[in-house]
């Protein structure tokens, strides 16, 4: 196990007529370099367990895990936890505070004490990651960015604590299709290049089905599903009865097979789903 | 009002600069000319910073043009006493749930525009109980909204500006936080007040298969109206979503694809079903 939780609780306002149980005995784990995703209708619990992952949130009962420990209590093991485990929030961008580009990404490996040569070579890197040059974007008003590239923004100013692992609650909301495409694309390179574990909660699977390696699905704070990737998407109908939906391109190709031709339903990209088309000739 | 005019906002040779931006800075709408019809459930995209935002704000008075004029039902939106009416009559559902939520329980919040007209608060509970039926909002009255999922939040919002009873609903991609089962119903619901209750339906999408249910797209891009039509003719449009950096439905873009590699398949392709049906009847033939 290197990121996962065993039998964690969470009880948001215990003991006051507000009381929820948000996440209930829920046990898993996700391997180093693993792209993984979290699954589940609103409010099952999503948001509630990644903030767990890099010990914003302390558990009710139960346990967290990382790197074969459990993740404890105490403040200064918490700190160093959240330099390994970056958390980027849904639209991280309206936490922009700075004035200029640069004084966003530095702000955490500032907040670190390193030495203002480090961090320049720290926000250099970041900025590189998302595809910005630093002499360009330097000086730059966040609030001049575009939506998408204030994003990046984002992610690169998590990026300059080189974290190991990278936990995104929706990271493409909001985003035009171009947007989403560049995120995903960066999400990829930096699981695939880069060997950052990636952990992704989201609604939205047109663009996160295709690198996913494990899902985890809650509901109503419970873990229902968890297998992999294509494991879980094969189970068309009841992420449907979850209220969940598999990327367009994968309904379409289950539409094909209802209709008696001979199509694989595991396609995710439009790629995929041409070639599997064209291959029905090759099979008849 | 009724045969004052069918046309429920325009837009009249409109530009806006967002103030505070410089003398060069280029409009965040440039020349838009738009006029929509009450009952009409109208889509608009664009790619980030087209416009779209600021084009809703327009209606909804939260801004007026820097040239030119909007219209909502015939009253110019820069008129200071016609105001409530203007916003009463377009109400605004935002992108984030959190921006307009404001009370500490769902019922106070659905019930917080009411509470500001003169009705007796057995009609208030009345009414703001069967918007939240309508939603799904029943169990949560008495659940404070920070303690809700952001889905459950945006029905909220939903339920706030529905109870108001206005006749066009703004909508600023009002789904991106939802789950595809709150995406369904929320669209469900729109769609069913436009139908029978004739309700105007502007909505700000990201989503082309949500754009395909409008009876009309309309694409902005970098501040101006591009083009306006039917989705079957706008989202099949692949060259020019591609160029503007959209997509069409999944549909259109693997029937786009499938064409260059030398199928025969009809242009009008949108939906899923339509996509479906014709590959199944090309392979027949084969």
């Amino acid at each position: 196990m290197f990121i996962g939780t065993e039998k964690l609780t969470h009880t948001y306002m215990p003991g006051t007529p507000f009381s929820t149980e948000a996440l209930q005995d829920v046990s898993f784990n996700f391997q180093k370099g693993e792209f993984a995703l979290i699954l589940g209708p609103s409010g099952s619990g999503k948001s509630t367990l990644i903030q767990h992952l890099n010990g914003l949130l302390r558990p009710t009962s139960g346990q967290v895990i990382f790197d074969g420990a459990i993740v404890g209590s105490n403040k200064r093991e918490l700190l160093h936890l959240r330099r390994r485990i970056g958390l980027v929030f849904q639209i991280p961008e309206e936490q922009f505070f700075s004035e200029s580009v640069y004084d966003e990404v530095a702000f955490a490996p500032r907040n670190l004490g390193l030495d203002e040569k480090v961090v320049a070579e720290r926000v250099e890197e970041a900025l590189q990651k998302v595809g910005m040059q630093v002499n360009t974007v330097k000086s730059w008003h966040p609030f001049r960015l575009s939506a998408g590239q204030k994003r990046l923004v984002a992610i690169a100013a998590v990026l300059s604590l080189k974290p190991e692992v990278l936990i995104f609650d929706e990271p493409s909301v909001g985003l035009d299709p171009a947007g989403k495409k560049n995120i995903f694309n960066l999400l990829k390179d930096l699981n695939q290049k880069d060997g950052l574990t990636i952990i992704i909660s989201t609604h939205h699977l047109d663009e996160a089905a295709v690198l996913a390696d494990r899902v985890l699905v809650l509901k109503q704070g419970r873990l229902v599903m968890f297998g992999s990737a294509d494991y879980i998407f094969a189970q068309r109908k009841r992420l449907n009865e979850l209220g969940l939906a598999l990327p367009q391109v994968t309904e379409i190709m289950h539409s094909l097979v209802e209709k008696g031709l001979p199509v694989s339903t595991e396609v995710y990209t439009l790629e995929q789903a041409k070639s599997e088309i064209k291959n029905i000739k090759r099979r008849n | 009002m009724a045969g004052y005019s069918a046309i429920i906002v325009e837009a009249k040779n409109v530009d806006y600069y967002y103030p505070g931006e410089g003398e060069n800075a280029s409009p965040a709408l440039s020349g838009v000319n738009l006029t929509v019809q009450q009952g009409e459930y109208v889509a608009l995209i664009g790619p980030n910073g087209s416009g779209k935002t600021t084009l809703l704000k327009l209606f909804n008075a939260l801004l007026t043009p820097t040239n030119g004029e909007v219209l909502v039902r015939g009253i110019p939106t820069t008129n200071e006493e016609t105001l409530p009416e203007v916003r009463r009559t377009c109400g605004m559902i935002f992108q984030n749930p959190d921006n307009q939520l404001v009370a500490t329980t769902v019922e106070e919040d659905i019930a917080f525009g009411l509470e500001n007209l003169a009705i007796s608060s057995a009609e208030i509970k009345r009414k703001v109980k069967e918007t939240a039926c309508l939603l799904g909002l029943e169990r949560l009255l008495c659940q404070p909204p920070h303690l809700l999922s952001g889905g459950e939040k945006q029905r909220v919002a939903i339920a706030g500006i529905l109870v108001m009873e206005p006749k066009c609903i703004l909508m600023d991609e009002p789904t991106a936080m939802l789950d595809p089962a709150g995406c369904r119903e929320v669209i469900e619901t729109v769609r069913e007040l436009n139908h029978r209750q004739n309700i105007t339906v502007i909505h700000v999408t990201h989503f082309p298969e949500e754009a395909a249910n409008a009876d009309r797209v309309i694409v902005l891009n970098q501040g101006q109206l591009i083009t306006s039509g039917p989705p079957e003719d706008i989202l099949a449009d692949i060259p020019m979503l591609h160029s503007l950096r959209l997509q069409g439905t999944a549909a259109v873009e693997l029937a786009a694809l499938l064409r260059k590699d030398g199928y025969p398949l009809p242009l009008k392709i949108l939906h899923k079903r339509e996509l479906v049906d014709s590959l199944c009847s090309l392979e027949r033939k084969s």
